[in-house]
């Protein structure tokens, strides 16, 4: 039955997804934050943006990395 | 007659790269994050890397919608190629009309239109069609188009500044989205390879099997994989503007926020069902993630009449390209001199179109009004969104 497979497709695009587009926007927010005039914005704000577009790109990176056969085998 | 049909596999391989660079490329082209032609150049390359990638759903399409081998029909190379013949003439219309319709159901409809004009309506093996195109023709989009909601909700969510004093709204600077844009739609490109260019493989592999140069069951060869990829990326290349307009600002106008959130869902969503073997179509996926996340923005209309018209070109689809595959089919059971009609005719229509095409010519010059487009995104006023707003709504529909 197919219907199992279905669940899967909806189930893993949803993650994906979710996973890719939380981490870039919490990176944009960051680096929006981080380019504001104010005096007492923290140091770690420019990096901690990066850090979130770079898990981001590992997490489509890894997601990739599932899904090419040559790896899996 | 084997060279034949796969020629004309190729073509179709081409056609269906230039159909669906729009999937990829409209929503990038439309909020100004890539020049069109860069867009384009970037899609073929990506195209070409992600044919390599998977071969799942050549495996599907060659081995489970018609049965072939010795405990089924015997399907020739005839059969295949009167399918052909029906996928390209349909792609070759809607492109023409500027409809985002699929590729793979066209294909998918003149093969099955084919079989049963050719040999009989035993030939279809319905089970399998069933739970491998029809259900998730069906899922695919409603899946995407959630998950494309959700992801446009929550990225402005995350996105949202207010100042912590007065409450009131700060600039919100959501640049950021426009060069993220840039790779998740190298990811639809990709993706779209891993998809669509397999069902050209998968067919040739089914006429390799139908002329008993290959063994049943086994999957494509590597000469098959690499020509495949090449024709896919040729035909992404010289771009399909017309439905680039279509989904670029035809059914909704798109921000980068949405872009992104709407290619991520695109991406997974058909990444996930090429790794499973689904055949779906990339172009209803695609479509259903643009409408998706402009039900996701407040203030974002979505253009129903479109959405409608484009949804009426899904459902002709399958029987329009299936009544075409099925006379093609007749035709050429009359022997040589009907391969011979067919093959003249087909082509006589593809440059009837080809020429007709012409007379209102979309190129990357007038795709998606990207000036127009890129004004929208850049607001920063009220009095500049309200001019974009202006540019942007006498669009002419088709």
């Amino acid at each position: 039955m197919k219907w199992l497979e279905l669940v899967q497709v909806a189930g893993a695009t949803l993650v994906s997804a979710v996973t890719v587009v939380v981490l870039y926007s919490l990176g944009v927010r960051l680096t929006a934050t981080a380019g504001d005039v104010s005096e007492r914005k923290p140091a770690w704000l420019r990096p901690l943006a990066y850090a979130c577009f770079a898990l981001c790109g590992l997490a489509v990176l890894f997601g990739l990395y599932l899904i090419i056969p040559y790896f899996s085998k | 007659m084997v060279a034949l049909v796969i020629t004309l596999a190729l073509f179709f391989d081409f056609t269906n790269g230039f159909h669906d660079t729009a999937n990829a490329m409209a929503t990038p082209i439309a909020t100004g994050a890539i020049k069109p032609k860069t867009a384009v150049a970037l899609a073929a390359v990506l195209n070409l890397v992600g044919a390599f990638l998977s071969t799942e759903v050549a495996k599907t399409v060659s081995g489970g919608i018609i049965r072939e081998g010795s405990d089924g029909i015997q399907i020739t190379p005839d059969i295949i190629f009167a399918g052909l013949m029906g996928a390209i003439l349909w792609n070759m219309i809607t492109w023409l009309k500027g409809l985002p319709s699929s590729s793979s159901h066209a294909l998918f409809g003149g093969l099955i239109g084919a079989a049963i004009a050719g040999i009989g309506i035993h030939s279809i093996n319905f089970e399998s069609l069933m739970q491998k195109v029809i259900l998730p023709a069906i899922f695919a989009p409603i899946i995407a188009g959630a998950v494309a909601y959700l992801c446009t909700k929550l990225a402005y969510a995350l996105t949202s500044r207010h100042d912590p004093e007065t409450g009131s709204k700060l600039t919100q600077k959501r640049g950021g989205f426009r060069n993220g844009q840039v790779f998740t739609s190298s990811l639809v490109a990709l993706a779209h390879g891993t998809n669509d260019a397999q069902k050209t493989m998968g067919i040739i592999t089914l006429v390799l099997i139908a002329a008993g140069t290959q063994a049943p069951g086994s999957g494509p060869q590597f000469w098959v994989i690499a020509s495949c990829a090449l024709a896919i990326a040729i035909g992404t290349y010289s771009g399909g503007w017309r439905i680039i307009r279509t989904m670029g600002s035809g059914l909704t106008d798109v921000k980068p926020a949405q872009g992104f959130a709407a290619e991520s869902s695109t991406a997974s969503a058909i990444l996930a069902s090429s790794h499973l073997g689904f055949a779906l179509s990339t172009t209803q996926v695609a479509s259903g993630s643009v409408i998706g996340s402009g039900m996701g923005r407040r203030g974002t209309t979505v253009r129903w009449g479109m959405a409608g018209k484009i949804a009426i070109g899904w459902l002709f689809t399958l029987p329009a390209a299936g009544l075409v595959g099925a006379l093609t089919a007749m035709l050429v059971q009359t022997g040589v001199a009907g391969v011979v009609i067919a093959a003249v005719a087909g082509t006589g229509a593809v440059l009837y179109m080809f020429l007709h095409s012409k007379k209102s010519h979309v190129g990357h010059h007038n795709a998606v009004g990207v000036q127009e487009a890129g004004a929208a995104v850049r607001f920063r006023k009220k009095k500049a969104l309200a001019v974009s707003r202006t540019y942007n709504k006498p669009k002419d529909e088709l």
